[in-house]
C-alpha cells in the first residue's frame, strides 16, 4: 500500500476540501511541492492558507480529497501519521516552545520519546541545531527568558532535530516585533540554501522574492495564481493578486 | 444631621451594642463550668499520645488513601470529559453530576454499608474504613475531575499541536507536554480539595470502627460521650487546625506564586 517513496514529490495535493461546520475554508486544491523547493503561500487572511499548511501534516483533517506525503496517503485512516509527521517539521505563529521544559529539554523530549534516540544522541544533536540557529549560549534558558525571535529560532532547532525532509512555517513572523523579524528570516534562508523543502504562509514578500522558488497566492479557499516569485509579485496576472499586493503595500 | 456624622453615629452605637453583649456575656457566664467542660487539663492530658499516634495518624491516612484514589479516578474522568468520544463525555458527566449532587455521607455508606449487603461475596480490604475511604475517594473524584479538565484546558491548544506535529501521539503529548503544565495550574485548587477531604474523613464516624482505627472525630467523639465532657471535642478541633491551617496557608502562597509566574 504505502512504502515511504524518497523519489515521489514530499507533498501532492489533490482536489482538496476543508469544511469547517458550513463554511467551505478550501474549495478543491491541487498542489504540489518538490524536493528542495521553497515555496511562500500568500493571501489575504482567512484565504485558507494556514489551513492548506495544517491539512499537510493533518493537524487539520481534510474534509475530502488526498494528501500525500512522499507518496504516503495521510488522509487513509490506516496511515500511521505520527510516524509521517516525524518526517514533517512544523513551526508556528505562536512559536509553542514548552515552557516547563529548558531549551535542552524541549530539543530533546521527541527525539527520546518518538525516535527513542539515546539521552547522549539526543543532546549532540540538540546541541548541534542550536548552534546552527546560533543559541548555543540558551540551551539551559527557559522559554520564557528568550525575546521573541530567539523563542523562535528555538522552534526552528526543535524541528530540525527531527531531521524532517521538509519544514511548514505557518506565519513564523507575525508574532514578532519588527527589529526581531530579521534574526528568523536569515535562519530560514540558510536553510532554503542547504536544500530544505520548505512551505512557507508569510507576509513578507522581500523573503518571498528573494527566497522563494515558488510564490502562490490565495483566495477565498483556491489557488488564484502561481509562479516565480518576480512574476506573482512583480506582475500579477489576476486583478485579485494585484489588489491584495497593493493593498499590503499601502501597510 | 450629615450624611458621614450619621455614618459615624451607627458605627459607635453598633460598637457599644457588641461591648455590652461581650461584657455581660463575661459577667454573666459561669467560667468554672466552661472551663470544668471545655478545658479540662487532665482530660486532655489523657488523650496524649493516642490523639495524635491514633486518631491523627488515621486521619491522615484515610485522606491521603482517598485522595490518591480520587485523583486517578478523577484523571480518567477529566480525560473522558474532554474525550472526542461522546459515550466516554456523557459516562463522565453523569459520573460528576451524579457525585457532586449527593451528600458525601450517602455515598460513603452506600459503599461501605448498602454494596456488602447487596453482595455478600464481595469484600473490599480495609472493613468498613476501607470502603468509607474508597466512597470518598469516588465523591473526590468528582469534583477533581473538574479541576483537572479546567487545569488542561488552561494549557493553550499549540501545546498540544506542536507536540503532535513532532510526532508524538495523543498519549505522550498529553503525558509529557500538557498533563505537567496542567498540574502545575491546578495544585492549589488540589491542594485546597485536600484540605477538604480531611474534614470530609470525619463523616467516617457513623462507620464501625475499633479503637485502632479511629479517627479524629471518632475519637473525639467516643471519648467526649464515656468522660461528659466537651474537652475532647476541642482537643480535636485544635489537631484538625493544626493540620488544616498550614496547608491553607500553603495554597495561598502557592496561588500567589502562580499569579506572579503569569
Amino acid at each position: 500500500m504505502t512504502e515511504r517513496n524518497t523519489t515521489a514529490p514530499p507533498i501532492q495535493i489533490r482536489d482538496l476540501h476543508k469544511y469547517f461546520g458550513e463554511l467551505e475554508v478550501l474549495r478543491g486544491i491541487d498542489f504540489d511541492v518538490q524536493a528542495g523547493e521553497v515555496v511562500c503561500l500568500i493571501g489575504p487572511s482567512g484565504s485558507g492558507k494556514s489551513t492548506l499548511l495544517r491539512c499537510v501534516n493533518k493537524l487539520e483533517e481534510p474534509t475530502a480529497g488526498t494528501v500525500l506525503i512522499e507518496g504516503i496517503d495521510i488522509t487513509d485512516p490506516e496511515t500511521d501519521v505520527d510516524s509521517v509527521r516525524t518526517r514533517i517539521g512544523m513551526v508556528f505563529q505562536q512559536f509553542n516552545l514548552f515552557p516547563h521544559l529548558t531549551v535542552l529539554r524541549n530539543l530533546r523530549i521527541a527525539q527520546r520519546r518518538v525516535l527513542g534516540r539515546a539521552t547522549d544522541e539526543a543532546t549532540r544533536i540538540a546541541e548541534e541545531m542550536l548552534a546552527r540557529v546560533g543559541l548555543s549560549e540558551k540551551i539551559n534558558e527557559h522559554p520564557s527568558r528568550l525575546s521573541g525571535g530567539q523563542q523562535q529560532r528555538v522552534a526552528i532547532a526543535r524541528a530540525l532535530c527531527m531531521n524532517p525532509d521538509m519544514m511548514l512555517f505557518d506565519e513564523p513572523t507575525s508574532a514578532l516585533d519588527p527589529e526581531l523579524i530579521g534574526e528568523v528570516l536569515d535562519v530560514m534562508r540558510e536553510l532554503a540554501d542547504d536544500g530544505m523543502t520548505m512551505l512557507v504562509v508569510t507576509h513578507e514578500m522581500t523573503f518571498a522574492l528573494q527566497v522563494a522558488d515558488r510564490v502562490v497566492f490565495m483566495d477565498g479557499g483556491v489557488i488564484v495564481e502561481q509562479g516565480p516569485p518576480e512574476q506573482v509579485l512583480r506582475n500579477p496576472e489576476h486583478d485579485r493578486t494585484k489588489k491584495f499586493l497593493r493593498a499590503i503595500e499601502v501597510e | 444631621m450629615k450624611r458621614s456624622t450619621r455614618q459615624k453615629v451607627i458605627r459607635y452605637s453598633l460598637y457599644g451594642i457588641l461591648i455590652l453583649v461581650v461584657l455581660g456575656f463575661a459577667l454573666f457566664a459561669n467560667w468554672e463550668s466552661i472551663g470544668r467542660s471545655f478545658f479540662n487539663l487532665e482530660i486532655a492530658r489523657d488523650m496524649f499520645p493516642e490523639v495524635i499516634t491514633i486518631a491523627a495518624r488515621n486521619t491522615i491516612m484515610y485522606t491521603a488513601l482517598a485522595f490518591a484514589f480520587g485523583l486517578v479516578l478523577a484523571l480518567a474522568l477529566a480525560l473522558m470529559k474532554l474525550s472526542t468520544i461522546k459515550p466516554y463525555r456523557w459516562l463522565a458527566i453523569t459520573y460528576i453530576e451524579l457525585f457532586r449532587g449527593l451528600p458525601a455521607l450517602v455515598t460513603i455508606i452506600f459503599v461501605a454499608f448498602a454494596i456488602p449487603i447487596a453482595f455478600p461475596g464481595v469484600s473490599i480490604p480495609g472493613g468498613a474504613l476501607g470502603q468509607g475511604t474508597i466512597g470518598l475517594g469516588i465523591v473526590a473524584a468528582a469534583y477533581m475531575a473538574e479541576t483537572i479538565r479546567a487545569g488542561i484546558e488552561a494549557v493553550p491548544r499549540g501545546q498540544m499541536e506542536a507536540a503532535r506535529s513532532l510526532g508524538m501521539s495523543w498519549g505522550k503529548a498529553m503525558t509529557y507536554i500538557v498533563l505537567p503544565q496542567a498540574f502545575r495550574i491546578i495544585v492549589p485548587p488540589l491542594t485546597n480539595e485536600l484540605v477538604l477531604l480531611i474534614k470530609d474523613t470525619s463523616l467516617f464516624f457513623v462507620l464501625g470502627t475499633t479503637p485502632a482505627t479511629k479517627e479524629l472525630t471518632k475519637f473525639g467523639r467516643d471519648l467526649m460521650n464515656s468522660k461528659f465532657n466537651g474537652t475532647p471535642l476541642i482537643v480535636i478541633a485544635m489537631v484538625y487546625l493544626a493540620i488544616t491551617l498550614p496547608l491553607t496557608y500553603l495554597v495561598a502562597r502557592l496561588e500567589k506564586r502562580t499569579a506572579a509566574a503569569r
